[in-house]
Parts: C-alpha cells; sequence; structure tokens
C-alpha cells in the first residue's frame, strides 16, 4: 500500500506516493534523485545522510519518508543561494575540510545547524557537535578549521 | 622558470561538486533497466552447505533471478585470485586455494560473510525479503581466528589444501645463525610479545558496484569503488571470467574513501558483471555498513615476538622476529606482499642495525580476507622498532631520544652520499633522521614536559610523551624489482597529455583520485611546466576508456609514479613543441628556450607561446617537414627505486590514574615526504593518516569470538575516531628531494598512519612509567581504559 | 554466551513441571514465542520475534528436549534461524522443591550466536537475555496465579 505525501524539499514542493516503510534518505536520494545525502551505515552512527526537516538537523536514515509528510526539508544541494555558496561550504573548500567528500555533505548540514543554535563555539564545542558524524579521511583537523571559517564568516557578516 | 603553483596551498578544483553534493559516486548511479542484487551470505565461519533451495525465492514476484555457486561453477569461471605470489621458505609456491564468487553445495564456507546465492530483483527491498525466501542446510564446523592458532596440531583446517593453514613461511635479513649469535652476545636484549590488533579500514562510503552488459556490441561495462580500474579490468578478465580484456570497461567514478580497502578485486565485482551477463540487464549491488564489516578486507593482525639487542653503549646489535600473520580464509589482491615486501623489508627502520632476522608464517584463519589497509606492512614494521625503542632506553636508563640519535643512520643525499643499504634488500634514496626528531623535540619543549611530568606522577592524572622515528616505502615500484619477489603485475604508472588546439591541456593519468586531490596537484604541476593557468588544465582519472593504462592508487605512489609519467610526457609535449616554434622562428631548436609559457630565442626578444604552438601543431599548414601533427603524448613511467619518507611523531598523553582513560593531548608530527607540490594537500593528508594510526592506539579493533563471529561489527561497537577524540594536530615537515624521480617527490598518504601508533601507545607506558608503575612492558591496543587500568593494578 | 539465572515460583514441583511440560502454556510464556507446534516426542518447532537492540528479527527453528527426569531436570535445546543470524543454546534447567508449595527453578547454559545476530547483538545481549528471563518468570507467575 502506498501512501501519498507532500514535502517541500529545496523550496520545491513535491508530491509523491510512497511505500510506509521507505526511509526518508531512500525517498530523497531514489524518488527525488537528490544523491547528495549519502548513507554510510546501517545504523545510524555516521551522520552522512544529515539533512534539515524544518530547520533541524536529521539523520534522514532515522526518519521515514511518510514522517516528513508536510514538512520543508533542506539538503546538501538546496544550501548555496543560487551560485552564492554558504559560508560552510565556502569555509570547507578553503580549509580543505575534505578528501573524498563522502561525509562532507552530512557534516556541513550538521555544522550549519550547530552554528544557528551557537553562532561562534569553541573548538571544543565544535568537536562536540560534530561527534555525530564520521569522517575517515581529515581527522577533522580542517573540519574543526572550515566551522571556525564559517562562523566567523556569518558573524561579520551578521554585523555588517 | 618560476612556479606559479607548485609548492602553493592551491585550493581544491574537485571540492565545488562535493560541498554542493553533486559527486557521482557508484551508488548514486541508476542505470535504464538496472536490476538489484542482494548477496547471501554464510552466518558461519565454517560450515558446509548441505543445500541451498531457491524455489520461494524465484516464484516471489519481482524476483529476476537467483544464482548459486553451482550456477558459478557450471559457467566454468574461476575464482577471485592474489595479485602477488609469495614462495615458501623452501622454494614451493604458496598455496593458493580457490576463492570462489558464490561457494556452491557440497562446499564449504570458510568465514562469516562468505557468499552463497544472489538474489537480483527489480527493487533492493524485493531482492533482500526474497532472499530470507531461500533456504540454506549448513553443518557447522568448529572455527580459529588467531594465527597463532591456525598454525597449531589439530587446529580446525581453512582449507585441506594448506596443511595447518599455513599459506606460506617466509624470511628475510642476515642469516639467522648470525643474529641469534649477535643476540646471545648482546650486553642487554630487549624482547616483548606483540599484537599489531586487527584493523577495519572503514571508509565511509560502502563498496558499491554495477555491472552493466550490453547483447549489442557483447560489451561490458563495470561500475565500481575502486582505487584502480585498470587492474580490476586485468585481473577480472584474465583471471575470473575469462573475458577478452577490450570487451571490458571498468570506471571507478567518484569513490568515497579507500585506504587500501578498495584496492582490491572483490569478488562481488566479478559476480555483477556475470549476472548482468545472465539476464542481460544491469546488476547494482551496494554493500550494507553490517555487510562491509565483513566483506571488506581488513588489515595488520600480526601475533609477534622481537627481541632487540644492545652493547654497553646503547648500540642496536640485532633484531630478531617471530611473526605469525593472518591473512584471513582467502588470499587476497595484495595480501601476500603485505607482512613480507611492504613489512620485512623495513624492519632496518631509520637504525645502523648490524643484523636483522624475521622469521615470518602467514596463516589461513576462518575470518575474512587481511590485506593492505594503510600502511600496509609499514606500520607494524614500525610499531616493534619504535615500541621497542621505548622500552630498551626505559630498561636501559637511556633518554628515549639520546637512544634513537646514538643509532640513527647519518644523514644522506642519495647524491653526494650515496643511498643506505639495508639489511633487509632495501636501498633507501635519501634522509636525515636527525632533523626530523630535533624539531619534532623542540616543538614538544622536552625539558618543560619532563618537568610538568614530574609535577603529575604527584597526581591522578599521569602525563605521558612518546616517540617514533619511522622510515617507510613508497612510490611501489620498480616493476623488474617486484617482479623479482612475486607480483604479477608491472607497477608503472601511465600519464598521458593531450595538448588541445586552443592550448588547453586534457591529462589522463592512471592514479586514481579517491580523496588525495590529484585533479588539483597533478593541475599544478602541468599548468606550471606549460607556463599556463591552472583554468586551462583538466586531470582525468578512473575511467579505463579514456585513460590509456595505469596502475592506480595505493602505497604513497601517485605523484611520485604517476606524477612523474605526466612529467615525462610533458617533457615530450615541450621537445615537439620547441621544434614547431623553431620553425615558426626561424630559429634553431638549440637556440630556444621554453620558459612561462613561451619559446624564446636565446639573446633575443623574440617569442612565440604556447597556445601559439599548440594551434599550429593542430593546423599545420605551416609546418616543419617531417613532423607528425598533434601535441599528445603517453608515458609510462617505471620507477628506479622506491620512495623512502621518513619523520617523527611524538604524542602527548594524560592517563588518568584512577579510570585507565587515555586523553591524547597533543601530538606532533615532523614528516619529510620529500618535495612538496601542494602543502595543505599534504598537510590534510598527514590529518587523516594521523587519525587512523591514533585510532589503532587509543580506540579501534576487530574483535572475533572463539566461533569466528566479528562481534564489534556495527559503527555502534566497533569505535573510530569522531570529532571529539583528537587535538588538533602541530605540523611541521623537512624537504629532503628524492634523487630518482623528476619532481623530487616521495609519497605522504601514508606517513601518518605508519608514524603515529607507536608514539601514542609509548606516550601511554611512558605516563605509567612516570606513575611508579615501571613494571608495565605492553598494554595490548586499543589501549582502552580497562586495559590501562588493570596494567595499573596488576 | 552464559546463560544463568533462579527465581522461586508460588507453586508446588509437580505443578510446575506440568506446566513446563505442555506447549500450550509454554507458548504463552516464553517472551516473544507466536507459534509453538509439537512435532514428535520432545520435539518442537517455534516461531518467535525478539527485539535485541538495535536488531530484531522473527526467529524459526526446533526445540528439542532432553535427559528428562520427572519433576526434576530436563535439557532444553533451541536452534533457531532468522535472517539476522542463528542461535544455538542448550540449557539445562532444576526443579528444586523449596517447600510443599514453593518451587526452585533454576537455569544454566551456553547460548551460541551467529550473522548480524553476533555482529551488532551481542553488545546489549546480556541486558536483553536478562529481560526475557524477568518476563518469563513473570509471565509464569501470571499463569500459575490464573
Amino acid at each position: 500500500m502506498e501512501i501519498k505525501i507532500s514535502v517541500n524539499v529545496n523550496g520545491k514542493d513535491y508530491v509523491r506516493e510512497v511505500e510506509p516503510r521507505t526511509l526518508l534518505v531512500h525517498f530523497l536520494r531514489d524518488t527525488l534523485r537528490l544523491t547528495g545525502t549519502h548513507i554510510g551505515c546501517d545504523t545510524s552512527s555516521c551522520g552522512a545522510c544529515t539533512i534539515h526537516v524544518d530547520g533541524v538537523a536529521v539523520k534522514s536514515c532515522t526518519m521515514l519518508a511518510v514522517q516528513a509528510d508536510g514538512c520543508t526539508v533542506t539538503t546538501i544541494e538546496g544550501l548555496a543561494q543560487g551560485a552564492e555558496l554558504h559560508p560552510l561550504q565556502e569555509g570547507f573548500k578553503e580549509c580543505h575540510g575534505l578528501q573524498c567528500g563522502f561525509c562532507t555533505p552530512g557534516m556541513i548540514m550538521t555544522a550549519a545547524d550547530l552554528l544557528a543554535k551557537n553562532p561562534s563555539p569553541s573548538e571544543s564545542e565544535i568537536r562536540h557537535g560534530l561527534e555525530g558524524n564520521f569522517c575517515r579521511c581529515t581527522g577533522y583537523h580542517n573540519i574543526v578549521k572550515a566551522v571556525q571559517y564559517a562562523a566567523e564568516k556569518m558573524s561579520n557578516e551578521v554585523s555588517a | 622558470m618560476s612556479n606559479k603553483y607548485i609548492g602553493k596551498a592551491v585550493k581544491r578544483v574537485e571540492d565545488k561538486r562535493f560541498i554542493t553534493g553533486k559527486g557521482k559516486y557508484t551508488d548514486d548511479m541508476i542505470l535504464p533497466g538496472q536490476t538489484y542484487a542482494y548477496i547471501i551470505r554464510s552466518p558461519y565461519a565454517h560450515a558446509k552447505v548441505n543445500s541451498i533451495d531457491i524455489s520461494h525465492a524465484l516464484s516471489a514476484e519481482g524476483v529476476v533471478a537467483v544464482f548459486t555457486g553451482d550456477d558459478i561453477a557450471q559457467s566454468g569461471i574461476n575464482g577471485v585470485p592474489a595479485g602477488w605470489q609469495v614462495n615458501f621458505k623452501n622454494g614451493d609456491i604458496m598455496k593458493e586455494p580457490p576463492h570462489p564468487l558464490l561457494v556452491g553445495t557440497g562446499s564449504t564456507v570458510k568465514h562469516v560473510g562468505d557468499a552463497v546465492a544472489v538474489v537480483i530483483a527489480e527493487s533492493k527491498e524485493i531482492a533482500a525479503d526474497a532472499a530470507e525466501m531461500v533456504e540454506i542446510d549448513y553443518e557447522v564446523f568448529d572455527a580459529v581466528v588467531n594465527p597463532a592458532d591456525a598454525v597449531k596440531e589439530g587446529a580446525p583446517l581453512v582449507h585441506e589444501a594448506a596443511p595447518n593453514n599455513i599459506a606460506f613461511d617466509w624470511e628475510i635479513g642476515n642469516p639467522k645463525a648470525e643474529v641469534d649469535e649477535a643476540i646471545a652476545n648482546s650486553h642487554h636484549v630487549t624482547s616483548l610479545e606483540f599484537v599489531n590488533q586487527r584493523m577495519i579500514p572503514n571508509p565511509i562510503e560502502p563498496r558499491s558496484a554495477i555491472g552493466l552488459y550490453e547483447p549489442s556490441t557483447d560489451r561490458y561495462t563495470l561500475y565500481t569503488s575502486t582505487q584502480n580500474p585498470h587492474l580490476i579490468r586485468l585481473l577480472m578478465c584474465a583471471f575470473v571470467l575469462g573475458i577478452p580484456e577490450h570487451k571490458v570497461r571498468v570506471v571507478g567514478p567518484d569513490v568515497g574513501g579507500g585506504f587500501g580497502s578498495k584496492i582490491f578485486h572483490y569478488t562481488e565485482e566479478a559476480l555483477v558483471t556475470w549476472c548482468s551477463k545472465q539476464i542481460e540487464r544491469p546488476v547494482k549491488w551496494t554493500s550494507e555498513r553490517s555487510e562491509a564489516f565483513i566483506t571488506d578486507a581488513h588489515g595488520r593482525d600480526h601475533v609477534t615476538h622481537a627481541e632487540m639487542g644492545f652493547d654497553k653503549e646503547g648500540n642496536v646489535t640485532a633484531l630478531r622476529i617471530k611473526t605469525f600473520a593472518n591473512l584471513g580464509a582467502y588470499l587476497s589482491t595484495f595480501a601476500p606482499a603485505v607482512p613480507t615486501y611492504l613489512h620485512g623489508t623495513l624492519l632496518q627502520g631509520l637504525y645502523t642495525t648490524p643484523k636483522i632476522h624475521l622469521d615470518m608464517t602467514c596463516a589461513f584463519t576462518h575470518t575474512n580476507a587481511v590485506d593492505a589497509y594503510r600502511g600496509a606492512g609499514r606500520p607494524e614494521a614500525t610499531y616493534l622498532l619504535e615500541r621497542l625503542m621505548d622500552l630498551a632506553a626505559h630498561e636501559m636508563g637511556i633518554d628515549p631520544v639520546e637512544l634513537r640519535m646514538k643509532n640513527f643512520i647519518p644523514p644522506f643525499d642519495g647524491v653526494n652520499q650515496p643511498g643506505y643499504q639495508t639489511q633487509v634488500a632495501l636501498q633507501y634514496d635519501s634522509g636525515n633522521y636527525q632533523e626530523v626528531l630535533k624539531r619534532g623535540v623542540a616543538m614538544l619543549g622536552y625539558e618543560e614536559f619532563r618537568k610538568a611530568q614530574a609535577e603529575a606522577a604527584q597526581s591522578n592524572k599521569l602525563l605521558g610523551v612518546g616517540f617514533s622515528t619511522y622510515v617507510e616505502a613508497c612510490g611501489i615500484a620498480p616493476s623488474a624489482v617486484v617482479g623479482a619477489l612475486g607480483a604479477r603485475a608491472g607497477l608503472y604508472e601511465v600519464g598521458q597529455v593531450r595538448v588541445q588546439p586552443t592550448g588547453k591541456v586534457s591529462v589522463y593519468t592512471g592514479a586514481h583520485s579517491h580523496g588525495q586531490g590529484h585533479e588539483t596537484t597533478f593541475a599544478q604541476v602541468v599548468a606550471d611546466k606549460l607556463g599556463i593557468p591552472l583554468e586551462d588544465v583538466e586531470i582525468h582519472h578512473g575511467d579505463t576508456e579514456t585513460v590509456a593504462f595505469g596502475m592506480g592508487t595505493y602505497g604513497s605512489r601517485s605523484l611520485a609514479v604517476g606524477g612523474s609519467a605526466i612529467v615525462k610526457s610533458l617533457e615530450k609535449i615541450i621537445e615537439k613543441g620547441a621544434k614547431i616554434a623553431a620553425h615558426k622562428l626561424e630559429a634553431n631548436v638549440d637556440d630556444l628556450t621554453f620558459a612561462d609559457g613561451k619559446y624564446t630565442v636565446n639573446g633575443t626578444d623574440k617569442s612565440v607561446a604556447f597556445g601559439d604552438i599548440a594551434l599550429t601543431a593542430y593546423i599545420p599548414h605551416n609546418y616543419p617537414a617531417g613532423l607528425e601533427p598533434g601535441l599528445d603524448f603517453s608515458s609510462f613511467y617505471d620507477p628506479a627505486n622506491f620512495t623512502y619518507p621518513f619523520g617523527c611523531h611524538i604524542a602527548v598523553v594524560e592517563v588518568d590514574k584512577e579510570t585507565g582513560k587515555v586523553s591524547l593531548k597533543r601530538f606532533i608530527a615532523v614528516d619529510d615526504v620529500g618535495n612538496v607540490i601542494n602543502p595543505m594537500i599534504v598537510d590534510g593528508q598527514i590529518h587523516g593518516g594521523l587519525a587512523q594510526g591514533i585510532g589503532q592506539a587509543l580506540l579501534e579493533g576487530a574483535i572475533f569470538d572463539e566461533n569466528g563471529q566479528l562481534i564489534n561489527g556495527s559503527y555502534m561497537d566497533y569505535c573510530m575516531p569522531r570529532a571529539d577524540d583528537l587535538p588538533m594536530f602541530e605540523l611541521d615537515r623537512t624537504e629532503t628531494p628524492c634523487p630518482h624521480n623528476p619532481l623530487g617527490v616521495k609519497g605522504a598518504g601514508e606517513a601518518g598512519c605508519i608514524g603515529s601508533t607507536p608514539a601514542v601507545v609509548n606516550a601511554v607506558l611512558d605516563a605509567l612509567w612516570s606513575g611508579g608503575f615501571g613494571h608495565v612492558k605492553d598494554i595490548l591496543m586499543p589501549t582502552t581504559p580497562e586495559r590501562v587500568w588493570r596494567a595499573m593494578n596488576s | 554466551m552464559q546463560l544463568t539465572g533462579s527465581h522461586t515460583l508460588a507453586a508446588p514441583i509437580e505443578k510446575v513441571w506440568q506446566m513446563l511440560m505442555d506447549t500450550d502454556i509454554l507458548a504463552k510464556i516464553v517472551p516473544g514465542v507466536s507459534r509453538l507446534e509439537k512435532t514428535g516426542e520432545n520435539q518442537f518447532e517455534a516461531i518467535s520475534e525478539i527485539k535485541l537492540g538495535p536488531v530484531s528479527g522473527k526467529f524459526s527453528g526446533g526445540l528439542t528436549l532432553s535427559d528428562i527426569i520427572a519433576p526434576s531436570t530436563f535439557t532444553l535445546n533451541v536452534s533457531q534461524n532468522s535472517k539476522i543470524g542463528n542461535a544455538d543454546a542448550s540449557i539445562k534447567i532444576n526443579l528444586v522443591a523449596v517447600d510443599a508449595q514453593q518451587t526452585e527453578i533454576s537455569f544454566d547454559g551456553d547460548a551460541k550466536l551467529s550473522g548480524l545476530l553476533a555482529r551488532t547483538g551481542q553488545r546489549v545481549l546480556s541486558g536483553v537475555a536478562n529481560t526475557l528471563t524477568k518476563q518469563f518468570f513473570s509471565n509464569f507467575e501470571e499463569e500459575i496465579a490464573s
């Protein structure tokens, strides 16, 4: 039995029929073909699938698609404003905060939520805030720097 | 020629697609008509497959096909081969029992995760549901998981063809009797039993493969998450499926990390390719994480007894080692080479040890294959050398820095001084080991640290410092050398440079990039050598259809070997361009200089830009007689030697006396990876390697129970470093050029992982020694709070 | 994995024994069991659904009773298979009359797990075993009371 859901994803409204057991991450990747959201595990441990649901970071493998009915979803594909990168996207590039790029979308979405709640986090607050996301390439060093870069840029934008 | 890009922290050109979610990994693809494979795997480590009933699954709606090992066997397909042959001490060829794609009825499964059947369906859910309907009757036998236990009389046998589970035994170094005598005559001998625990590489992208067969052309395409598409094509075509190589295209698109585990030719790659032919539709398989834990090749897993002898002054006199290495149930692609040629040959370390002997026994066990994991053999060698050094210093009452300085090989640059000939076959190219240690110790602030440590020794939080200095061999490798050592392939690399008529440049390299930033680093080299903007260069990799040939990315070889191949092609381009320029400028070729993107007649202001030469090469109206049009060269580069990066890693830890918890306070790394093209990327490589090496010391390790079940096979149980487990790293470097490749580069991918592990464990022990626990000689990795606490309370 | 435990039930030893030998009652009191069918002398087919921390699965397979000495002891052999892995256990069960109205039931055994069950379940397994044991005894008590 398929269930009809309507979701706003990255500013676009979608009405789709889904199986009740479909995970939100599969809906995004397979149905909407937004493959920037990645799957790295099957225990909700890696954070590669992190997206925003109604403005809050969620591991999209922990939610059913039907639970997103009526929600506003943002994925990595919807983070930039047109051609202008989000400060975090810019920070990851400037600070070499990514290597293979697989954890990067989830890492950026988690960091965006972190900065929304705490615009000027300390190094240890950043590390603590990202502990739900695995990165196997960077040793986190440059990811921390990327988040610091974005925090500074965003606070300058606010004060300017 | 001035360098505009080489040596600069150029931001990566590949980043844009990854930060915007536009990367294209294998599992992101859905091909028209694609089906989904679910592989049914043995839940037992050792069992006979009595029967398989696929009838219910076959009749389920949406199921396209179900295949078993019997189908595979009937079609005459071989198992997956090892890519390296190592012989027994007595010259006999290693035991290489077949590794079938699917284990058939009447045969035995040999590890948990061994594949038994595959269900192919219209969706992955249907395939998974139908897999539950396949009924398999197993007869379960005892299993063995530890390599030292596996070779004992009466241990459960993995393969009938390998008595006592021995794949091969092997030795290297000076004659054993000489080493025995040197140890016996030593003033002091430091000895230790080591366990270098089994590690799980765990790239965050699980492996994925799509097989596509096109009946109209009788051609195959395999998309797979691999570090080396050409190698996969060669092994799969020639050894497994028997398909002519020119009928197969292998593509490694964006790959989400490898760390060695995506070098190897896995059964699933051949399986989806074969299945796609059977059903004439694309077949995709994507590993689940829990499946990855029991099917990806693991790393390390050595059990060792090591002894290091010293004279009265503290000079190393001899090193004697007996190691049992676990190869798992089947020989994976590089597996035989890792404990031997990538490990035994590194036991000289940075020291002048005159007598060395390694006796190695490589064993089969009922576990998944063990193969190269970041560093591959070299971390194991470094671990035991550097642990022995700090322990010997402690036992003899000598400072660990002083003991190393006393035993280091004197500096040599490989040009004015010859390379250093080791006792274990290799000849190091260049090194200055004193300098990296000196810098590391200065960054640490050694004297102040020892004062702080003495104060902390009175408290509940002990402080410890651990040193590790390493040399490694990378940039693999001279084909003739590795061929003599049993490699079943050459280890050169291919680089093609195609100058387009407009002067833009397309480069095709056999080195695959899966995080290393080749698309940037290689472009920096090309842009500077041709004097053109970086934006005018594009690097292509990962597709056997566009890249002429290649051996792939592993062993920190991409720049040293792949980069050198590109440089060779660039030299051919510049040389041919000079002929065209001479014609245009009506000058002699010998009177031209190429610099900053133009050919200039020496002593004049007459010049012609590289872009004009490119256009002329493709529109040869006014052109040198007898010269072929076009500006497109391909080169094979076969290195003259390995490259030998080295460095010094220092860890500072705090140990809670009450709980045994270890906190990593500082980590200093001074690495020498030869010349550096992009310092930002090199630092990133070091960071990542450090995290994995530190992970081994503090957190990670596969645990099998006695039945061969991996009991920490999930991200909830297998403890990888998270952001809050690590400090900011303190990095510095020296640059000792490699004397034998055109860029003077050595390799940076594995260094961090090779040097860091013993530094951390040494630091934990140093903390304990400072706190009055001087009797503790070893703590097994990972040094969990429980183990540290028990060591203090034993 | 070791499985041990004991509990005192408010019923005479003969009644406890009788209940343990009654398939219908056993199916009711063993947690997770949805079906228990006798297939032969001291042989049963069982279907159960159990959640083990992060993994849950539908199990099916055989149960056999052996070494039966009424009313004091028997060995329960369990061989359950599921998509997430298989469980094989051999558990010795002892009954001792505390007094005329009370019986102490104790068990001691070993379970072998395989597959995903072993990989991801093991960590939480002793906790799950304790919970299931508690449920079993409380179900038993309810059944005695009814």
